[in-house]
């Protein structure tokens, strides 16, 4: 993937969450990478399936699958490394993705979808592509793992 | 406690190295530092000394165990990192808490060189579980907080609903070494 364009239009990385494309600024996105092993222990933070070595940091994985797909995504040969703001601290996090990965630029149009998450949306060869807001499809992620894990608990 | 948690893998010389035991619970390996640990002992040898909790108040504790004049809380390993039912053979008795932890079992010692940070994403129990992250052998572990098996908050819980019961039970330990 090359994250290099002298264009002023905005650019998109667009990837794949199971079956779904999907796309984030380019600002958000550092690099992408092929699946290195995931490390797992005990939390009970939403999404994250465990932590990935990179550069000697610790990345955390984030499976954006509970947000976008309803579950999690399946197994996935790259991880993109995106840029998040927590605290004003700024940290990497690996998001799990399937099949290619493009960096797009177009112009972001007013998004017809009602998840709250999408702030956008790209036109590319005839496919509407969702723009997320990375940190509100986090948090409609972890608001969707909760409520299967308390529909589980639910059950007799 | 011997070292500052960083960010990255630093060199290694520019750090000060840390004894630590392996152990794990069910699947999964853990870290902690030696220095924090008092005894290591098989479950079978503690038969005599387990005293079981009337009031039970949190589920992670149920028993008490008295060891040299002190008694500690037993802490169920896996109920604390909220795992799937083990099978624990080893306790942990710690050496700055009042507290004795049931483990599976043994791994290894080791020598930790670097302490990394959790990352900022992890934002559950987690945080108290643990002091941040290792790597050993090539595999991310993460590094038990001794104090984190039971808050402050715990001890006041179960002292609260159980009076006096560790004092007591200590010194009755005491009483039966006299007589």
């Amino acid at each position: 993937m090359n994250m290099e364009t002298g264009s002023l239009v905005p650019s998109f990385v667009v990837f794949q969450v199971g079956r779904r494309r999907v796309a984030l600024s380019r600002e958000d996105v550092a690099e992408l990478i092929a699946s290195p092993l995931l490390f797992s222990f005990p939390h009970t933070t939403p999404l994250i399936t465990g932590v990935v070595l990179r550069r000697g940091r610790i990345v955390p994985v984030l499976d954006l699958g509970p947000a976008l797909l309803g579950a999690p995504s399946p197994p996935a040969r790259f991880f993109l490394v995106v840029e998040r703001r927590i605290s004003n601290i700024s940290e990497r996090c690996a998001i799990p993705v399937q099949g290619e990965c493009e960096l797009v630029a177009g112009i972001m149009m007013p998004a017809a979808e009602q998840d709250d998450f999408v702030s956008g949306c790209l036109e590319l060869n005839d496919e509407q592509i969702d723009v997320l807001d990375l940190e509100k499809a986090i948090a409609a992620g972890a608001r969707a793992e909760a409520e299967t894990i308390t529909a589980g608990e639910a059950l007799p | 406690m011997t070292q500052k948690v960083s960010q990255s893998l630093m060199p290694r010389n520019s750090r000060r190295r840390e004894q630590v035991a392996v152990f794990s619970i069910a699947e999964y390996s853990f870290v902690i530092s030696a220095a924090s640990v008092q005894e290591i002992r098989s479950t079978d040898s503690l038969g005599g000394t387990v005293v079981e909790m009337d009031r039970p108040v949190l589920r992670k504790v149920r028993h008490i165990v008295e060891r040299d004049a002190r008694a500690y809380y037993v802490v169920s390993g896996y109920e604390h990192f909220h795992l799937p039912q083990s099978r624990p053979t080893t306790v942990l008795i710690l050496r700055s808490a009042p507290v004795a932890v049931l483990v599976d079992r043994i791994e290894e010692m080791a020598e930790m060189r670097v302490l990394l940070a959790l990352p900022q994403s992890f934002r559950g129990e987690e945080r108290t579980w643990y002091r941040g992250l290792t790597v050993l052998d090539r595999k991310v572990l993460p590094v038990a907080n001794p104090l984190g098996f039971l808050t402050a908050g715990d001890l006041q819980q179960l002292e609260e609903q159980n009076p006096g019961l560790l004092q007591s039970a200590a010194a009755q330990r005491v009483e039966r070494g006299r007589g």
